[in-house]
């Protein structure tokens, strides 16, 4: 079975097909930025903003009895003594009113045990070998951004000197801007996830941008591996020569794209909440990085 | 062909080893694989970076009050040079420790002023009507009662009318705090410093007084100090200057020096604070005490608990994510590659073993974000497989024997693979140096995974092709590719 993408003929509609990816998530960010209520360029989580998040699940027999989260809090707000807390609180119910997630600006260890009491007393009881707490403190989640922030500024600056020493210039620049539309179209994404679902980005956000950077990298690096080769051994024109490999590599590409999807999958329908967001990160890290590898790195090498 | 023989036995004792090493020495798991609670302790420091030396001595005087507790199996252990990390595994509750291990527990003694008995006795009737309405504060929010809420916030005003001085807190508690913060600290003005203090103890107890139910604090002072509380307690024997014994600046105990020690001062180098403790604050004194004062006083600003039950389920959950991860790969692969796929999956298998036998040997502990990390190598330890067998597919189309085809094909994708993993490995390497706890987890799984899959996918998926090649009937070609593939 050959492949037999035409990347020569395809090559404005490729570019024009990034570009309005790139607009999209453009627009995502800038949106997130001015119109929400959070003015950041993406919804930044708990990991950053400081925060509680505390799950935990009721004891019930067979169904458990239906509560609105406004009356649980309307009996929160009359039985808690900070009353500060309790303006900024968001409460949910999950798995047919079985687990319970709040989520308050930041407590101490104390307050956040007098919360869980008082929810016992209203909605109770409550099984404690369930909980799941996380208390961030407003100082750590500024550090642990910049934390996060550097550590990608890092390794790419690391990631861009390996290409650039390994690669003669052209290839190195394309293969680090099909890198950078990568991560941008995955932040974009995930600007609009929070814009629209409300979904927050964590440190592993941060890590999943990271291990997408190395990921979409090693593709093209595969691809422009084959070219140069083909360069060598086979006498066809300049583009032709370009085609042709991505041609010979495009099954390799998917096939490793499949093998590294299908344990995500497995992670986001089988592993815990926590991960969930993660492995879609990486998931559509790996799609619109081999997209990137095979389409359009090699279309930017094509000569007109 | 002697040479793969002996690969074959190495990896075959590799694979012992490793179950070996697996079964005698189990995965330590994370807290969020056991349940249990974990908490991060930050220095704080005005100026400057904090030291090592700086760092030592706090982790030191944590260590103590940690095994002063009794919490049993904890683990303490500094994180990027001005943090510190306690696991509590279980169920143990984190209040007690981070009430325990929050102070700084800076005791001091001190003598009074001449000339301030009047204003420290209006000082020491105000705490004490503080105490009164913070008292009453909590009864009157328990009963919902507005009134009592309502007398409390006039005397309140009454208070700070006299004190000249008024609160800045948003809500009632808050301002009951912050005037108690002030009257404390207003009284310990009153008070002189001495050459006395936390540093000349050697030990702390507690027992009950022996005419109602509170409870007192013993100190034992060392050989000097001993000598110092003497000469201090003879200083002031008799005169109506008082004795304050301060703890974090707060006056805990005010006593007076009876004339008897006018000569010699309160010899037999102990002393014993009597401020109506309750059982509990007792001991948390005690522990503080005995621990030693901080030399910087630290914040804790992280606090993550996981349930017990949590836990198992997200080994469970995580187990049936990571198997279910591996049969599918393994289809796919068997699909696409037949007996080289075979291959994989068994490669795939081995690398599994010496990844989870690394883990124990190191060791790493396993947590969920390092399980994710283990999962996803899997992924990346089969991308090296494809690279090679699509190179043996394209040797085969060209009409190479399936030995040879086989040969040049691993030596072909060697540039590319490794290529690979070092962009990957590159990733890791900026994770582990400045993530956090959490992120070095999946950045060590991840790292370690990449670099056995260079020997998995490499060294044994060859060895075990050839073992099988040896087999003649296992030669033909169409074992090797799916048939639409031969085609062209």
């Amino acid at each position: 079975m050959k492949y037999n993408l035409e990347l020569i003929k395809n090559k404005s509609r490729i570019i024009g097909f990034s570009t309005v990816l790139i607009l999209l998530s453009l627009l995502g960010i800038l949106y997130s930025t001015f119109n929400t209520s959070y003015k950041k360029p993406i919804n930044l989580g708990m990991d950053f903003v400081g925060g509680n998040e505390t799950r935990i699940e009721r004891f019930c027999e067979e169904e458990c009895s239906n509560f609105s989260p406004d009356t649980v809090l309307e009996n929160l707000r009359e039985i808690s003594k900070n009353k500060n807390v309790l303006s900024n609180i968001k409460l949910q119910f999950q798995n047919n009113d079985k687990l319970i997630s709040i989520r308050t600006p930041y407590l101490s260890i104390e307050e956040s045990n007098n919360l869980i009491t008082n929810l016992d007393n209203i909605i109770g009881p409550l099984n404690y070998a369930s909980k799941d707490s996380r208390l961030i403190g407003p100082k750590l989640g500024k550090r642990l951004l910049t934390n996060c922030v550097s550590s990608l500024l890092v390794s790419l600056l690391a990631i861009s000197l390996y290409i650039t020493i390994r690669f003669d210039k052209k290839y190195a620049f394309f293969a680090l801007l099909a890198l950078f539309h990568d991560l941008l179209i995955v932040f974009g994404i995930f600007s609009w996830l929070g814009i629209i679902l409300s979904v927050e980005v964590n440190s592993l956000f941060a890590v999943a941008l990271l291990t997408i950077a190395g990921y979409s990298v090693n593709d093209t690096v595969v691809i422009f591996d084959r070219i140069r080769e083909n360069f060598k051994s086979k006498n066809e024109g300049y583009n032709e020569t370009i085609q042709l490999s991505v041609n010979e590599s495009f099954r390799r590409t998917t096939f490793t794209s499949i093998t590294t999807l299908i344990p995500l999958l497995s992670i986001m329908l089988f592993g815990t909440y926590s991960l969930f967001w993660f492995s879609l990160a990486l998931s559509l890290g790996i799609i619109v990085g081999s997209y990137s590898s095979i389409l359009l790195a090699p279309s930017l090498l094509l000569k007109d | 062909m002697k040479r793969r023989q002996g690969w074959l036995f190495f990896i075959i004792f590799l694979l012992t080893l490793s179950v070996y090493l697996l079964v005698n020495y189990p995965l330590q798991l994370g807290l969020d694989l056991q349940g249990g609670s974990q908490l991060t302790l930050q220095i704080i420091k005005e100026e400057g970076k904090v030291t090592k030396d700086e760092l030592e001595a706090v982790n030191s005087v944590i260590d103590k009050r940690v095994n002063n507790l009794g919490v049993s199996e904890s683990n303490l252990q500094t994180l990027g040079g001005d943090q510190l990390i306690l696991e509590l595994p279980g169920e143990q509750n984190p209040l007690v420790a981070s009430r325990v291990l929050g102070k700084t527990a800076l005791l001091e003694f001190r003598t009074q002023k001449k000339g301030t008995s009047t204003n420290l006795k209006a000082l020491q009737l105000q705490r004490l009507s503080i105490k009164e309405l913070i008292e009453q504060y909590s009864s009157a929010e328990k009963s919902q009662n507005d009134n009592n809420l309502k007398v409390i916030q006039d005397d309140l005003k009454n208070i700070e009318q006299e004190l000249n001085y008024s609160s800045n807190s948003n809500d009632l508690y808050g301002k009951l705090i912050e005037i108690k913060k002030y009257v404390d600290k207003k009284i310990s003005n009153l008070f002189i410093k001495t050459d006395l203090s936390g540093n000349d103890l050697i030990n702390a107890g507690r027992r009950q007084e022996q005419t109602n139910s509170n409870w007192e604090v013993l100190l034992t002072f060392s050989n000097s100090g001993g000598e110092k509380f003497a000469e201090i307690t003879k200083s002031i024997a008799g005169s109506n200057q008082l004795l304050a014994i301060i703890l974090d600046g707060e006056s805990i105990s005010e006593a007076s020096v009876g004339n008897q020690f006018v000569n010699t001062g309160i010899t037999g180098g102990s002393a014993t604070i009597s401020g109506n403790f309750s059982a509990e604050n007792a001991r948390e004194l005690e522990v503080q005490l005995k621990g030693g004062s901080l030399p910087l006083p630290i914040e804790i600003v992280e606090t993550n608990t996981i349930g017990a039950l949590l836990g198992s389920k997200n080994i469970l959950k995580s187990l049936y994510a990571a198997i279910s991860g591996l049969i599918f790969v393994g289809i796919f692969m068997f699909f696409n590659y037949r007996i080289l796929g075979f291959v994989s999956v068994l490669s795939l298998v081995l690398y599994g073993f010496f990844n989870l036998a690394l883990y124990s040997l190191i060791p790493v502990t396993l947590t969920l974000p390092g399980i994710s990390g283990l999962i996803l190598s899997i992924g990346m330890a089969v991308d090296a497989n494809i690279l090679i067998f699509e190179r043996i597919r394209e040797e085969l189309n060209d009409g190479n024997t399936l030995t040879r085809s086989i040969d040049s094909g691993f030596q072909r994708a060697n540039s590319s693979i490794v290529d690979g993993h070092i962009t990957t490995l590159l990733s890791c390497f900026v994770l582990f140096l400045l993530g956090t706890n959490f992120v070095k987890g999946f950045a060590a799984t991840l790292g370690i995974g990449v670099l056995i899959s260079l020997f998995t996918s490499l060294n044994c998926s060859k060895t075990i092709l050839r073992f099988l090649t040896t087999y003649q009937s296992l030669r033909q070609k169409n074992f090797y590719l799916p048939k639409n593939n031969f085609s062209n």
